[in-house]
């Protein structure tokens, strides 16, 4: 793979990356439970969060008032480790780069609180996740299902659901 | 006495007394060459825009495509007629008919020749726009019976288009015949009796640009190029053809309609342009005038020349937006073409 | 498990006890939106009060698709999440996994996937031009288009084999190594769209009067909207933000090349085909440039691993497809079988926005305005 960016000609960029980050990461780590910083060059993002999902509401007010752009809003499904459903929130600055990832954990049948108020990305996202994981998020203007039919009884992307092992077998 | 403009004999002069079989010679021969008028017509614009297209067009049935209409008609002839069940029976049925039966008679006052005309009415020029009128309400029967949104909204939009730009097309039309009426008259010998030329007949018109030798179009060209525009918009045809755009209304007032009825309507619209073409030929391009050639040929000459301009104008354009086509229509070709008649009389008046 | 089957419907397209609304369905099957979208408008007169569009009949489940197969098995779905930068995506997961496993590319395969895929751009763009123009009534600039399209098509078919949906990258380089007469079509090409057929499109269309009176000041996206809406791309950078992935998370060799990032301030139509005429112009140039500086070796590395297992942990990577920002988020737990897989796809975030960019526009606008977002909409659906 390409070696990463020459490192002299970004250094002052990095530095005021470094700087901005620092700030809005202390004061989102301060509302977070748990946060890191994460090697770009590895993983792809600058810092990760376990936050409660009360707190996402003011967390994301932080990354909306610093001009943060939501990219995406997803969920992955740990009811069978840990019993909860892991939202995953992704903020960039267009700017300069500065990706930050927040976690958080959501109990099955536990609702989660929309964002929408304040992105409007999130309402076609969190109604991807309320299709493909069935987490209703409360305060959202439009929740209903958004790519699989309007009469579906099933949440896709959910591990227990469209496991190769339960198709049908040829008898 | 001699050297006088004499007018044509027409067929009615031919068979004069005996009315059916006027009728039927006339109908035989005008429903026989707008056949073979839609056929040849159908078959260049898919050459044109082909050619505009970088692709070739029909090839395969006769020699370049030629009979590709043909057998498209046979196709269109053999479909179902499908007939939407909740829609106006009378009216549904009926459009077709009120759309394409005016233009058959438009085609009967035209002057081919020196000596080529079917029917010489004093008021032919009027006659030519009254019929071509009648059409829009075929086309408002047609978008109302069809019983569908899309098809009633394509309805509403050409017949305001078309009454709308009617105004500029009569006007510019109308200078044309203050400039006939204005001019030294030019006395034509009718059977000996001997009148002045009449602006309002597209015969005389033809015969005073004869007679002096150049065309109207030097003298109108503002006129000419008013009429030609609205002329397009007219027949609903790019860039002016939001009623039928396929894009934004399926196919618009015809949507519910299919097989035979759907190419009544195709006929109609190829139809409809050679009349527009045919008076533009005849009110500033000099009719059957020119030099060496036999009359025909010239006057059929301009009318293909100037469709073919049309033609070429489909296939280059993009569509105006409706409230574009209308804000064009009132704010610039109306003013414009009042402007020109004005100019037009009182020049005239100074002269 | 309960959900609603009748589910409630949306209440900004309730007709609020106005009798002069009535509702007006576009799609999903109409000869110009753009796939199947389906765009419910509520309407007064000729005036759009509110859009709603209704997506996924495109849904494949290719997400869940790759829960149940390997890395290397899902390869060719990546192609047919937007068909039109296939070979976009299809690099992008190849350069996701090599990122994650350190997998080291060699330096052609990097050129030669450069060129690929600013061709593919170059083909996306001109699909759009000749199909938003198709829209507006301009028949005549499609099949120039494909004309051009299908030289690209044939150029990229000579050494892939495939046409529109690829399977040219794996991880660590690319398949089929490319010749001279690739490089000298490529070439040509090149020539032919840089000095004859982007002026003719500016001219004949760019300039045409019908055209801009079509487009200027039509479907304006502000900045805020984009901001709000997570727009990015075309859309985005029509609104001033001189945001393209290439420039701020440089990947593969993109930092090797010089190039511009067109952008504009109006925000409208016009702005977003100026600006991808513009960057068809910038694709032309990089191909240009890494057309001159092929270098030789091999195209996949030494010793190719057998088996792909990232290890535990969530990564994220990001390309700029034709459309906009594309993100590959993968959550792994060291098996060769990704426990997620999402696609952030551009088309998703700019097609959301079209409420706002719709409100109180007129009708005739809108396919003007759906056209130009360039949306494709197999990549929402996924």
């Amino acid at each position: 793979m390409s070696k990463p960016r020459a490192e002299a000609e970004h250094d002052s960029d990095e530095h005021e990356t470094e700087k901005m980050s620092r700030i809005l990461g202390s004061s989102v780590a301060e509302l977070a439970e748990s946060s890191e910083h994460a090697d770009y060059a590895k993983y792809g993002y600058h810092h990760v969060y376990l936050a409660n999902i009360e707190s996402i509401p003011e967390i994301t007010r932080h990354f909306f008032d610093a001009g943060y752009l939501l990219e995406m809003v997803t969920c992955q499904d740990r009811r069978d480790d840990a019993g909860t459903m892991r939202l995953v929130y992704t903020f960039n600055h267009l700017a300069h780069l500065d990706r930050h990832l927040v976690h958080a954990d959501v109990a099955a049948d536990a609702e989660a609180p929309s964002i929408t108020s304040l992105y409007q990305a999130a309402d076609w996202f969190e109604r991807e996740v309320y299709d493909m994981y069935g987490v209703r998020f409360s305060g959202h203007p439009n929740l209903k299902r958004i790519l699989l039919p309007e009469d579906a009884d099933f949440y896709a992307l959910r591990k227990d659901f469209g496991r190769i092992e339960d198709a049908p077998q040829e008898s | 006495m001699s050297n006088l403009p004499t007018a044509p004999e027409t067929l009615a002069d031919y068979v004069s007394g005996n009315l059916w079989l006027f009728f039927a010679i006339a109908t035989a021969a005008i429903m026989g060459y707008l056949t073979l008028n839609a056929l040849f017509l159908i078959w260049l614009e898919r050459k044109i825009s082909a050619h505009i297209q970088r692709r070739l067009g029909p090839m395969e049935v006769g020699w370049h495509g030629v009979l590709q209409t043909v057998a498209d008609m046979l196709k269109l002839l053999s479909k179902q007629l499908v007939t939407p069940r909740a829609i106006d029976k009378p009216l549904y049925h009926l459009a077709p008919v009120v759309v394409f039966a005016p233009v058959i008679a438009s085609v009967a006052m035209f002057p081919f020749a020196e000596d080529l005309v079917i029917l010489d009415i004093e008021l032919s020029l009027a006659y030519v726009f009254v019929f071509g009128g009648i059409g829009i309400i075929g086309i408002f029967m047609a978008g109302w019976g069809s019983n569908n949104k899309y098809a009633l909204l394509g309805a509403m939009r050409s017949v305001a288009q078309n009454i709308s730009y009617e105004i500029p097309l009569i006007l510019s039309a109308l200078s044309v015949v203050l400039l006939v009426s204005g001019l030294e008259p030019v006395i034509i010998n009718d059977n000996d009796q001997l009148r002045p030329a009449s602006g309002i007949s597209l015969i005389d018109i033809a015969i005073v640009q004869d007679a002096k030798g150049w065309w109207f179009v030097l003298v109108q060209p503002v006129a000419a190029l008013i009429y030609f525009i609205a002329a397009v918009a007219e027949t609903n045809r790019a860039p002016f053809d939001i009623p039928e755009a396929e894009s934004e209304l399926v196919a618009g007032f015809h949507t519910e309609y299919s097989g035979m009825r759907f190419a009544m309507f195709f006929f109609a619209e190829y139809t409809n342009m050679i009349i527009v073409s045919m008076v533009a030929t005849v009110l500033f391009f000099g009719g059957w005038s020119g030099p060496l050639l036999p009359g025909p040929v010239w006057f059929f000459g301009k009318t293909y020349l100037l469709i073919g301009g049309m033609m070429w104008f489909r296939w280059t354009f993009p569509r105006l937006r409706f409230d574009q086509l209308m804000s064009f229509c009132w704010t610039v070709l109306i003013p414009l073409s009042i402007v020109n008649l004005l100019v037009t009389a009182l020049v005239l008046e100074l002269l | 498990m309960s959900t609603e089957p009748n589910p409630e419907p949306n209440p900004a397209m309730a007709p609020d006890g106005d009798p002069e609304v009535y509702y007006l369905n576009m799609g999903p099957q109409h000869p110009s939106m753009h796939g199947v979208l389906r765009l419910v408008l509520k309407m007064r007169g000729e005036e759009i009060l509110e859009a709603e569009p209704v997506i996924g009949y495109a849904h494949r489940a290719h997400e869940k698709m790759a829960e149940n197969r390997n890395y290397l098995m899902f390869l060719p779905n990546t192609s047919r999440v937007d068909y039109l930068s296939g070979m976009i995506y299809n690099i992008a997961y190849c350069q996701a996994i090599e990122k994650i496993m350190d997998i080291e590319v060699p330096e052609r395969a990097e050129y030669i996937r450069i060129i690929a895929c600013e061709l593919n751009r170059i083909s996306s763009h001109l699909l759009w031009f000749g199909t938003f123009l198709l829209d507006l009534g301009g028949i005549t600039p499609f099949l120039y288009c494909f004309d051009d399209r299908e030289e690209i098509l044939d150029i990229l078919d000579s050494v892939t084999g495939s046409r529109l949906t690829y399977s040219y990258g794996r991880f660590g380089g690319v398949t089929m190594d490319v010749d001279s007469a690739f490089v000298a079509r490529t070439r040509a090409f090149l020539a032919r769209m840089r000095d004859e057929r982007l002026p003719k499109y500016r001219r004949l269309v760019g300039d045409n009067v019908i055209f801009r009176e079509r487009c200027e000041g039509v479907g304006v996206i502000t900045r805020d909207v984009a901001f709000r809406y997570g727009v990015t791309g075309p859309c985005l950078r029509s609104t001033g933000v001189a945001y393209d992935v290439r420039r701020a998370e440089p990947y593969s060799i993109y930092d090797r090349f010089e190039f511009k990032i067109p952008t504009r301030v109006e925000g409208d139509t016009m702005a977003r085909f100026d600006l991808r005429i513009e960057e068809m112009e910038e694709s032309c140039k990089i191909v240009e440039q890494a057309v001159d500086g092929l270098p030789e070796g091999p195209i996949m590395p030494a010793k190719p691993k057998k088996r792909y297992r990232p290890p535990a942990g969530e990564y994220y990577f990001a390309v700029e497809s034709a459309r906009g920002h594309f993100g590959t988020y993968i959550i792994s737990d060291g098996t060769d079988v990704p426990v997620k897989l999402k696609l952030r796809t551009p088309s998703f975030s700019n097609l959301s926005s079209m409420p706002d960019v719709l409100r109180n526009t007129m009708v005739a606008d809108t396919i003007a305005i759906v056209g130009s977002i360039d949306v494709v909409m197999p990549e929402i659906d996924r």
